[in-house]
Parts: C-alpha cells; structure tokens; sequence
C-alpha cells in the first residue's frame, strides 16, 4: 500500500518536471512593444514598432524607446522579422497604441486592423489613431516633451481625454463593434505633428471619418467636441463664443462645459422619419476678461444663456449638414438608435440609410445654463 | 512540597529485602556499597543524639541540591539537643523525631532502600536512626534557579512580564494564581526512565471535556523513552499529524497565555526543566493570535491581526508569485514596472528561480547564524547581510534589486508571524518550486494542496481548521477580527465541552 502510494507520487512528479516549463521565458530577453504602426499595405507593408530597450542592470537601470521599421508581407510577419535582429523576442500585451497612416486609412483599414483584432498577444484595449497629414513612423519618431516613448505620451493624452478634449478615443474592440455594428459609422481619433521649440510633438486632435472601412474625411478639434456632445459623451471641453454683454458690444468669453444630456428620439411621420434631439448643456465661466458681465443680474445670464444656445444650435446644424450631406456617413448612430427604438421603420430604410441620411430632418432643441461663475460674481472694478 | 505526599505514604510498607533494616550501620553499608556506590556527591552526616540515651543517627543528602543552613539549624540542632525518652523505640523513633524534634513544614518516612535512592537523587535530605527501620524525610531541596523574568520568545509591550522557568513548582503556582478556583485541577505523572521527569497536566474541571484530559494522560503515559529533557520530547511524541510541518500542540512561555488557553477549556502540560507549556488542542488560528490583542482595545488588536494574516501570505508567497509573473506571465505586471524589473535584470546572470532560491537560502543563513551566535557577534552578522550581500550583490550585477525587496519583505514579514515563521520557509520553497515550473497555475495548485492538507488535520479530535470555516457568528469573532470581550459572551464551539458560558452581560441576557 505504501510502496504503490510512494509509485502515484513519482508518477505525479514526473509529469509535473518532464512537461518542462513551457511559456517559461525570462523577463529580460523581451522587448517590449509600446506601439505598433502600419503606413503602407499596397504593394507591401511597411510596418513600424516602437521598442523599450532596457540595459544597464545592476543600480542604473536604463529604458529608452527605439523604432525600427520594416516591409513585410503581413503585419505579423513584418512585426516578427523586426524583432529577430534584435534578438530578443517581441513582447505584444503591453502595447498601448497602434496607428494607421493617412494613406492606409484612405485605402481601407481592414487589412491592416485584422491581425491586431485576432491577435491573442495584442490586447483589445489597445488604442487606435489615424495619422495625419504625416506617417506612423515620423510619429514615432517625434519627441514628446516628458515621456520617453511617443507611445506613453499619447497613452497619457488619451487617459487625460476627459479634460483635454478635442478628440473620442477608441480601442480596437470598439472598432471591431463599429465595423460590423448597422447604422454607425467609425471613427477614429488623428494623431498629427506640430513644431514644438524645432521639435516635432505628437498632438491628439480631431477625428478621421470612416465609411465601412475606407476613411472619407477629417474632422477638427471643434467638431469633435461637437460629435462628444452629440454621443453623450461628458467632456469638460473650453468653448471661447464672443457673446454680446449688455448694449456694450461683444466680448470673447470662456466657458467650460461641466456637463451635458442628450436626448434622441426618432418621429416617425406619414412614412417620413425624421429625428428630434433635445440637448441640455451646463457651462461654467471660465474667464470673462474685461467684459463688464454681472452674474447677479438675472437678465443678463439668461441674455448670455439664449446667445450659448443660439450658438451651439448654428455649430450642431453646420456639423450635421457636414457629416450627413458632404461625407454622407452617420458618425452618431442615428440609424442604430432607429433600429432599436423603431425596428419596422429601419427594416424600410436600411437598405439606403445613406441615401435617406442626405435629407434627415433634424430637429434641435438646445437648452443652455451658466451654473457657476468661478469665485467671482461681478467684474473686477478697476479704479485709478 | 504538595505533589509527591501521596506517593510516598503508599511506600511506608516496606518488601523483601529492599526494606531498611532497623541497624543503621547495616543501611548506611547497603546506601554506600549499593545504591550509591561510587557516587562522590552523595553526603552522610553522622551524629548523635543528646545523653543519656544518645543514638546513633545519621543525615543523608546529595551535595548542593539541599539548604545547607536549614538543615543545620532546624535537623541537626533539636536532633542533636533532643533527650529521647526510654520507651519509645522501633518506628516510633521515627514518628517521635518527625512529630515533636524536627522543624519542618513537610516530613515524611520512607521504608525502602530503592525509595531512599530515588528521593535523595531529588533533593531531599534523609534521616536514618539506629534501631528504626523508618527513614525520615526532609523536604530541604534548595539549588539554583533563574529568576522569573520576561521571556525572549514572547515579549509584549502591554501585558504581564512573567514568564516560565525550569522549576515546575514555580511555573504551576504562577497559573495558579491566575485562576484561583477549586475547579483549577492538577495531575501528575513521571516520564523518562533515566530522567524520570515530573510532568503535569492542568485543566478546569469544569469546562474541559474529561475526555480529553484522559486522552493527554494517556498520550503521555505511553511515552517509553529514557529522558526528557524538554517539553519538545513531549510535544513531538504525542502530537496528531506527525509528518505535517504544523503544529498541533501549542507552545508558549507565558503563564498568562496557558490561563486563557485552559480557561477556554484547553489542557495544559507543564514538563520541569523547561520553560515552554504545551496546550492542546491547538488550531491553524492560535498561531495568528497574540496574548496582546486581548489586551489592547479591540479595533487596535484585529487590525494588527489582520496584518499578521496579510504578512503571513506575503511571507509565504511573494517569491512565488514574482517567479511566477516574470517567468510566465509579464502582462499581469503593470508596464512601468514590468519595464522597470526588466531594465533591473538585464545582464544578471542567473534566472529568476535561481536568484529566488539562492538569496532565499542565503536569508535562512543569515537568520539562523544570527539566532545561534552570541548577541554582540549576531549584529556583526546583520551587518554583513545587509551591506554585503545586499548592497554589494546588486552593484556588482549578481542579484537584480528587485530580487532583494523580495527577500526582504519576505523575510519580515515572516518574523510577524512566529509561530508559523519555519513553517513559512519550506511553504515559500514549495510555492517557488511550483511557481518556477508552471506558474501562476503551479501556485494555485500548491494552495489547494495545502489547503486539502490543513482541512485534513485534526488536534486531539478538534479540526484544525475549525473556526475558520464557519460562518457562525459566536465561532468567528475571534479568528479574523478581534471582536470586543462584551461580544465574545461564548467560549470556542470546539473546544469548552461543558459550559460554554463566558461572560454575561449587564443585563443577565444570554447571547448565543
């Protein structure tokens, strides 16, 4: 009895020890990959990595960010030759950002895309960006001012998003839903460079319009901001709107947006749908410079109040006449909320959703309030 | 003195030949010639008592285990000044002298060579008469004892100072004064056929399971070994789970903690010439409770036990868990540290698991040749560890930084608790092991297994793991938290077997 529980044990043993230590790796040997980048697909790609190379040991341990760029005839097997020089092997899970360049995003990102969303080693939350007006290798080889790599640098834009705005960012999971979800269109946030001190900076702003796969147009910082409000997404955005104070003129004023609610609602009418959108907004005075506005008169905050509304109102229209009529795309989702709300009347449209988008009537309805006024009621008086 | 009075008045019928002989030349040749042939420490002192009827006696004792001052003044004076009349002769001599002659609070007759020797070799001081086969024994044991002072092992900054020495009489009166109740039983036994040592089982009467007291003396009385020199003996040769590194006896130098462990209805054993009670049964939750928490407010005490169960995973497991995500799993390390540790580790020569094992090692060493050192060279000892291997060994590239915090901190904590503080080392080997061939997984597997290993064990009947395992609320309050003592109105389920009744409240209610 015990000599066949002492054979059991040895048996257990052996298996646990003669298995080996597969997926054993030493930590050291990785190089960790921070960014992956694709800037071209046709003929071949050319697929661009940003590195942490780490050295020194001992009490100087060093990191510093290298980037390495290759042709291949896949995103994998681009990605793998670049590390074999290296010899070291890739490390995918600790990748924050990925980037499409112009030109690909013009071509149609799937090819791109695709290796990343099947990936096991690449996380789904990776973010995603379109480059503009430059390529994900000049990207990566930008200088960003505190990080060590560009991709940590734009990680922190993208976790900052709520108080930077100007941007939506997007991880490849909620790409994938995008790409295959009905009636919204994706979009991505565009990274580009600008000259900081003879430095190239990568700056997060704006957004790269998608339909299916194939980018159709830009959209600025502004009306990103504007697509936010339009999502329900809460961003404390910074708006400067010259607003008329009285009988004085107009003043440029800032305000900041500390929050907003959104209301969509289909109306289906005589065949025709048309779409009601009431927005609530909540503004905090920013600054309001040498504008003589008093926070104590009631009229004066609800003349500033109605100008806010007036304001956003023109922005929304401009925005949707933009999106829906010039680059034909339904970047909010409207035909995925008539899908839920009214499903008879989207089986009807969905075969020329795009055509019906053209002339959606929209109707808004936009309800401005100046909540806070900072520490200050009135204007500084300034006396000789 | 009180434990031995009844064993000797059973020996006052002497049997064959081993019985004293009423001529004192006749005893003294068998003492000197027999029983205590060859032995230099063993004194006879004789003398005579005053005239007319002056006879022969004589004073046996062993050197330096008797008060040499007591038995001059209240043996041998009124002996020597005392004028025995005529008649009394025989064994009445010895009731004579032991009722009316000599001063002392404890006197005894002994009728046997073979009872001679064995209480001698104890310390008493015998006295043999011409013309009486009865020996009188006088209780005169007197040698040098340490003082009752705090113990090392178990220091405590709020609490009684007392601890145990070797002196079994001593530490059974210092429970004693701490439970002042007729319910507060004591027995006796010896073990050890050379030593022959006196061991004793204490418990209240009225809250231990019978049961369980005849269980111990059981235990203890099928001991057949020659010695014991310590409570060890004892603890390793009656203890449940033999092959399992966990206790199942505790062990404590404390006479404030053996009181709260009997009152709670567990059996204490006190051996003499050790230090250290044992208390049985003991549970996996003993070793994460200090006499202290019962003594510091109570939300003070269950936040310093919640950092002994926190330590107590640390110590155990930290060096498995980091083999376990830098060998297998660096994406559940956040980046800048996975970054960090790998910047750390470059260009040092060995694997994690050999780092891992090797300081590990090197930590045991430090410990253990700090605990066997004298105290000034045992700094020397820290010094170097510190310095040298700590400092030294990262500079130079041979162990990565990261590695020494490991070891560090593992090693700490391991001290919070020290009661589980050997066991910690071979679960941290076992862990790493595991961890350095299949990884987090291999250590899941090794706490199953050491889960199914504790659930598995039993202290004399209870389950080690009782308590811990239950949800009800009177059986819980003293595992994880402290709870206040209005609240612990219950002695432990699993151990009171008759009144459970700790306290009642104010109100006369009766909690369950």
């Amino acid at each position: 009895m015990r000599r066949r529980g002492l054979r059991i044990l040895i048996v257990l043993l052996l298996c646990l020890l003669l298995s080996g230590c597969w997926d054993y790796i030493e930590i050291e040997a990785l190089e960790f990959v921070f960014g992956l980048g694709v800037d071209q697909v046709e003929p071949e790609y050319v697929v661009v990595l940003e590195m942490v190379k780490t050295s020194g040991g001992g009490q100087q341990p060093q990191v510093e960010a290298k980037v390495l760029a290759t042709r291949g005839q896949s995103v994998s097997s681009a990605a793998s030759a670049l590390s074999n020089p290296a010899g070291l092997r890739a490390f995918w899970p600790h990748a924050y950002v990925f980037l499409i360049s112009e030109q690909v995003a013009k071509d149609g990102i799937l090819p791109a895309v695709e290796h990343i969303i099947r990936s096991r080693h690449v996380r789904s939350t990776i973010w995603v960006f379109v480059t503009k007006e430059c390529t994900a290798e000049e990207v990566f080889k930008s200088k960003p001012p505190v990080a060590n790599s560009v991709s940590e640098h734009l990680n922190a834009i993208v976790l900052m998003q709520e108080s930077i705005a100007g941007f939506i960012p997007l991880q490849i999971w909620e790409l994938n839903k995008a790409f295959t979800a009905e009636g919204i269109a994706p979009v991505l946030p565009t990274v580009k460079l600008v000259h900081e001190q003879g430095d190239l900076m990568p700056i997060v702003e704006g957004t790269a319009v998608f339909k299916g796969d194939r980018m159709v147009g830009w959209l600025d910082g502004q009306e990103s901001d504007l697509l936010c409000l339009l999502k329900g997404i809460n961003q404390r955005a910074y708006y400067v709107i010259h607003t008329k104070v009285g009988e004085e003129g107009f003043y440029p004023i800032t305000y900041e947006l500390v929050g907003n609610q959104i209301k969509i609602e289909p109306v289906a009418k005589g065949g025709k749908i048309s779409i009601s959108i009431s927005l609530t907004m909540q503004f905090g005075i920013e600054e309001v410079g040498a504008a003589p506005i008093s926070f104590r008169d009631e009229q004066m905050v609800h003349s500033v109040e109605d100008q806010l509304a007036t304001a956003f109102t023109r922005r929304l229209r401009d925005f949707l006449q933009k999106t829906h009529r010039e680059y034909n795309v339904d970047v909010i989702g409207l035909g995925q909320l008539i899908k839920r709300k009214q499903p008879q009347v989207w089986r009807s449209l969905r075969e020329n959703w795009q055509d019906h988008l053209k002339d959606l009537q929209v109707d808004l309805d936009v309800q401005c309030r100046v909540v806070v006024s900072g520490v200050a009621a009135e204007p500084i008086a300034v006396r000789d | 003195m009180f434990f031995w009075k009844q064993k000797s008045r059973d020996t006052t019928q002497p049997k064959g030949s081993d019985s004293l002989s009423p001529s004192l030349a006749a005893n003294l040749q068998k003492l000197q010639g027999e029983i205590f042939a060859n032995d230099e420490t063993i004194v006879y002192r004789r003398f005579k008592t005053k005239k007319p009827r002056a006879l022969d006696c004589a004073l046996v004792y062993a050197d330096n285990m008797v008060k040499h001052e007591y038995l001059s003044l209240s043996v041998l004076r009124p002996m020597m000044q005392a004028e025995v009349p005529g008649s009394v002769r025989g064994r009445q001599l010895a009731h004579y002298f032991a009722e009316q002659v000599i001063y002392s609070d404890d006197s005894q007759f002994v009728a046997s060579y073979s009872d001679i020797g064995d209480r001698i070799m104890e310390g008493v001081a015998v006295i043999l008469v011409d013309g009486c086969s009865l020996g009188i024994v006088v209780d005169a044991k007197g040698w040098a004892k340490r003082a009752v002072t705090e113990p090392p092992t178990e220091s405590v900054v709020r609490g009684p100072r007392q601890g145990f020495s070797e002196d079994l009489g001593v530490n059974i009166s210092m429970v004693r004064l701490k439970i002042a109740s007729p319910h507060f039983k004591t027995r006796f036994l010896s073990v050890g056929t050379q030593s022959k040592t006196r061991v004793a089982i204490m418990y209240l009467e009225n809250v231990t399971s019978m049961a369980l007291v005849e269980e111990v003396q059981r235990r203890i009385e099928q001991i057949k070994i020659d010695a014991v020199l310590d409570s060890g003996y004892i603890q390793e040769l009656i203890q449940d789970a033999p092959f399992s590194p966990f206790p199942t006896i505790g062990q404590t130098e404390r006479p404030d903690v053996v009181a709260a462990k009997i009152l709670e209805g567990r059996v204490a054993v006190l051996v003499d010439g050790s230090p250290f009670a044992l208390t049985m049964p003991y549970l996996l939750v003993e070793a994460f409770q200090a006499n202290e928490d019962y003594y510091n407010h109570w939300i003070i005490a269950s936040f310093h036990r919640l950092v002994r169960y926190i330590s107590f995973f640390i110590t155990t497991s930290t060096p498995a868990l980091y083999i376990a995500l830098i060998s297998y799993h660096p994406q559940l390390i956040p980046t800048n540290l996975v970054v960090s540790i790998a910047a750390a580790r470059k260009n040092t020569p060995f694997p994690g698991i050999v780092e891992v094992v090797g300081m590990g090692l090197v930590f045991e060493i430090l410990r253990e040749g700090g605990v066997r050192l004298p105290r000034p060279i045992g700094q020397a000892i820290s010094i170097v560890g510190a310095i040298v291997l700590g400092d030294a060994a990262v500079s130079a590239s041979l162990i990565s930084a990261p590695m020494i915090i490991v070891v560090g901190i593992t090693g700490v904590a391991g001290f919070v608790v020290p009661t589980l503080n050997d066991i910690s080392v071979l679960m941290r080997l076992f862990f790493v092991l595991l961890a350095a061939v299949l990884g987090l997984y291999g250590f899941v597997l090794g706490a199953i297994a050491i889960g199914l290993l504790l659930s598995s064990m039993e202290s004399f009947g209870v389950p080690y793991l009782s308590t811990m395992t239950t949800l009800v609320p009177q059986d819980v309050k003293d595992t994880l938290l402290r709870v206040p003592w209005w609240q612990m109105v219950l002695r432990p389920r699993f151990i009171a077997a008759k009144d459970r009744q700790r306290l009642t409240r104010s109100d006369g209610s009766k909690a369950t």
